[in-house]
């Protein structure tokens, strides 16, 4: 029993020494898958990404001291290049040309302007979105630099704040010292004041006095010179009046005398009236009573002699007093301290302002929202890596089964040639990579809506592309397996790992720089590039024809060494 | 139809055929008989014009191998050691490409496989995939797909390896009919009783060289009229048991020691020696007797057996 368990044990270790395949499966593929995927994904985990340069194309539509700030910045960053560019168009192309290039950084007019009177700078950074990891390593730089910026400016805002604070702290000082002066100088002024109303006041008041006597004696004479005139007046005037006064009673006991004599003729003659009118003499109305005259004793008091009366005296006016001047005796006040500065200086000082921030908004380089269907990388990249494991199958293994039946053999003695074997199997298998291309992109369009650009024919050509180097890499690696058994480790691993490499499982931008350098040697990296190009970032057809050509191109270098390699080896 | 001259190849610093020369005429088919390594496939494929001989010529239908290999391949059928079929593909797809790379179109392909069919018996499975038929049944159309295109030489390298004995009697009558129409056929086995029945002439091939060539018969005779007697003992008697009896050669002892390999002249010696044996102390377990054959000319010109010792007898039916 222990005898054959160690020779079993011992005979599984050297068919495992004598089998290469089995080796190559153990330790040199996944060393190699894993290599592959380590380096690939090492961005994603914080490896530094190889000193790559990065190429950054800056517009400066601020030229202020922000966008020079940033672009300085930027420029001693020791993975980034500067390039400048007019406008947004400049340096879409740059981004679109460059693979080096992953965004590129607009920066509007008033940037600095914004930032500082306080406000929030918005610099616009246009992302390739194929280019995911690059732009965000980038715009990290560009957040830390924009910090650093802010910071900086902040920074100097504060030591001007407090330079400023101090200076005004200063000056408060001397305003203290000077108010406390001029408190000083207003309380003796108040005490000068005081003694020196008081005597005003007091003097004022003697000349006041004096003067008001001298006017008072005045008008005393004034006034009795105006009583004599008045009384002298008068009495001229009641001896005129006394004399037209005796005229006028004359006059009018004259009228009476007559008055009466008219009134007993009157009664005569009624009389008389009355008789002639005979019976109607009671007919006759009677006549108006005549006015009874003034009473005697009314008469007599018009003849009673006249009293005399005094005329008032014209008086002087009370309003000649006012007319007096009484000197005023000014103050003479202390003149005010004088400050030692301006305040107007304090007044017109500017309120200090902080610097405000350095923000970004990203914006697609590409036309619409900019978002990104994942399947739109995944459709195109697994379909590839199927597309080369297929050809494994397909093509490798079935010409060394071919082989291995006699088949090709046979073929061979009846007259078929092997490059035209070879040929014709690679047509075949070209058309059915095709045909494979195009069914999972139509599953890939129904079922994950995957976008199929702006013009879906164009796929096509990348397609094609593919599935014409797809053919020839199957060709070559049976050419390089020889063996069934070897075919699947060897072909697989180059499969995958020119899938990977070549941007088939995950952005290109996620690999180290030499791995990238290494993708450009690989059909892959270029399908995918117009796969990209057509179906995430959208751009016209004839942005595939340059990659597909490429791909082609390898695709023929592929076949060329394929026939060569496999006539050698099957004939 | 078939002349090879001088021919000779190496692998690397292994020579594998050293100065082979044959021929084969026109209805003729001859033996390339010899043990495994011997370089039968090598100089069939010589022949195929697969590989190119490091010196010597190749002269099929007046045609050289190295002027125009063209030429020879339209001439030639050939039946490679291996079942060279698509197995996903019918019987007649498969005839009907090879006819097809040949040169056949149209209806003269599709007569020309309905008729290989039916030469081979296949005709009732023509749509079954290949995948699905016998062994007997794959190595007959391996056969029929050599002969569609009707070719005046053909080239079989084991053509009945692990066949039935049904499938492998219907391929001999095959080839049997085809040298009888004028083909030209070298018949590569190692199967002696094949080429006792089939060969016209048999060319025996031993480390790449020809040792001999000629009839049956003629090669028989030159292996001698001695019959041969293996006797396995129980327990073996001492070495001088057999001393003293008339024309009878000393035996030889196999390695596992209790096998012995004598000739004598005469089958009435049989008894004889089976009692000398007994009384010598042998304890005699098994015993067969053996004519001579092209094994036994195979063994005297060439010093060693056709098969392993160990592989048995050649033919149970010899």
């Amino acid at each position: 029993m222990l005898r054959t368990i160690i020779l079993i044990f011992r005979n599984e270790f050297r068919r495992l020494v004598r089998d290469r395949a089995a080796l190559f499966m153990l330790f040199l593929a996944p060393v190699v898958i894993i290599a592959v995927a380590g380096f690939s994904l090492g961005n994603l985990y914080g490896a530094r990404p190889n000193a790559r340069v990065y190429l950054v194309p800056i517009v400066d539509l601020d030229h202020g001291t922000i966008a020079t700030a940033i672009t300085d910045g930027l420029a001693h960053e020791h993975s980034i290049e500067i390039v400048r560019a007019t406008d947004l168009e400049e340096a879409r192309r740059v981004v679109f040309r460059s693979e080096r290039a992953p965004l590129a950084i607009v920066i509007p007019a008033g940037t600095t302007k914004a930032f500082e009177s306080g406000r929030i700078a918005s610099v616009l950074v246009c992302a390739d979105p194929i280019k995911r990891v690059e732009a965000t390593a980038i715009e990290l730089r560009l957040n830390r630099l924009s910090r650093r910026i802010a910071a900086a400016a902040r920074d100097r805002a504060q030591a001007d704040l407090f330079h400023k604070m101090a200076e005004l702290r200063s000056q408060l000082d001397s305003l203290e010292a000077q108010a406390r002066k001029i408190q000083l100088r207003l309380a003796d002024f108040r005490r000068d004041f005081i003694r020196e109303s008081s005597a005003i006041q007091a003097r004022s008041e003697r000349r006041i006095k004096r003067q008001i006597r001298r006017e008072i004696g005045a008008l005393e004479a004034q006034t009795q010179a105006a009583v004599e005139r008045s009384l002298a007046m008068t009495q001229a005037k009641l001896a005129g009046d006394l004399a037209a006064k005796r005229d006028a009673i004359a006059a009018v006991e004259r009228y009476l005398h007559q008055l009466q004599s008219s009134e007993q003729a009157f009664d005569r003659w009624l009389e008389r009236l009355k008789a002639a009118a005979g019976s109607h003499a009671a007919e006759i109305p009677a006549p108006p009573q005549w006015p009874a005259p003034p009473s005697r004793e009314q008469l007599a008091e018009l003849a009673k002699p006249l009293e005399l009366s005094i005329a008032k005296p014209v008086m002087p006016r009370a309003g000649t007093l006012g007319d007096v001047t009484v000197p005023i005796l000014r103050l003479k006040l202390p003149a005010p301290a004088r400050l030692s500065f301006d305040v107007r200086d304090l007044k017109d000082a500017r309120a200090p302002v902080l610097p405000g921030d350095i923000g970004w908004r990203e914006k697609a380089l590409t036309p619409g929202s900019g978002e990104v269907n994942t399947f739109d990388q995944y459709v195109p990249g697994f379909g590839i890596t199927f597309l080369l494991i297929d050809m494994l199958w397909g093509l490798s293994i079935a010409l060394i089964d071919e082989r291995d039946w006699g088949t090709l053999e046979r073929l061979r003695v009846n007259g078929a040639p092997v490059p035209g074997m070879l040929i014709g199997k690679l047509t075949a298998r070209f058309l059915i990579g095709l045909i494979q291309m195009v069914v999972l992109f139509a599953f890939g369009w129904m079922l994950f809506g995957i976008s199929l650009g702006q013009s879906a024919p164009m796929l096509l050509l990348p397609a094609a592309a593919i599935s014409f180097a797809a053919a020839a890499f199957g060709l070559v690696v049976a050419c390089v397996a020889r063996t069934r058994d070897s075919v699947l480790p060897i072909g697989s691993v180059a499969a995958m790992a020119m899938s990977a490499i070549g941007g088939c499982w995950w952005p290109l931008d996620f690999e180290p720089a030499w791995m990238r350098s290494l993708a450009q040697w690989m059909p892959t990296t270029w399908t995918m590039q117009a796969f990209n190009d057509l179906m995430i970032r959208g751009l016209s057809a004839s942005s595939a024809i340059w990659p597909a050509a490429v791909t082609f191109a390898l695709g023929l270098a592929f076949a060329v060494a394929g026939i060569l390699g496999s006539s050698q080896f099957y004939e | 139809m078939v002349e090879a001259v001088a021919l000779a190849k190496s692998y690397g610093p292994r020579r594998v055929l050293d100065d082979v020369t044959f021929s084969v005429n026109e209805g003729e088919v001859a033996g390339l008989l010899g043990p495994n390594g011997a370089g039968k496939t090598t100089t069939l494929s010589i022949l195929a014009t697969l590989r190119a001989p490091d010196c010597g010529s190749v002269r099929i239908a007046g045609f050289d191998s190295r002027v125009n290999p063209g030429a020879i391949r339209r001439k030639l059928g050939f039946v490679p050691q291996a079942i060279a079929l698509y197995p996903s593909l019918t019987p007649f797809e498969n005839l009907d490409l090879f006819a097809r790379i040949q040169g056949l179109g149209g209806r003269q392909a599709r007569d020309a496989c309905r008729q290989a069919l039916e030469d081979v018996g296949l005709a009732e499975r023509a749509n079954d995939a290949v995948s699905v038929l016998s062994g007997g049944m794959q190595r007959r159309l391996n056969l029929a797909c050599a002969m569609v295109h009707h070719p005046t030489v053909l080239l079989l390298d084991e053509p009945t390896v692990g066949v039935d004995p049904q499938s492998r009697e219907k391929i001999l009558q095959t080839i049997r009919g085809l040298a009888a129409t004028g083909v030209a056929a070298v018949y590569s086995t190692h199967y002696m009783e094949e080429v006792e029945r089939l060969c016209d002439r048999v060319l025996l091939i031993d480390q790449g060289r020809l040792v001999a060539s000629g009839t049956v018969a003629e090669l028989i005779a030159l292996a001698g009229q001695h019959h041969r007697m293996d006797i396995t003992f129980q327990r073996t008697p001492p070495p001088s048991w057999c001393e003293g009896i008339a024309e009878v050669s000393k035996p030889t002892v196999a390695a596992a020691g209790n096998r012995v390999t004598l000739h004598f002249a005469s089958l009435a010696q049989v008894s004889e020696l089976l009692e000398r044996a007994r009384l010598a102390g042998g304890h005699v377990l098994e015993f067969s007797v053996h004519s001579a054959n092209l094994s036994d000319a195979f063994m005297a010109l060439t010093g060693h057996a056709l098969r392993d010792p160990d592989a048995g007898p050649l033919s149970v039916a010899s």
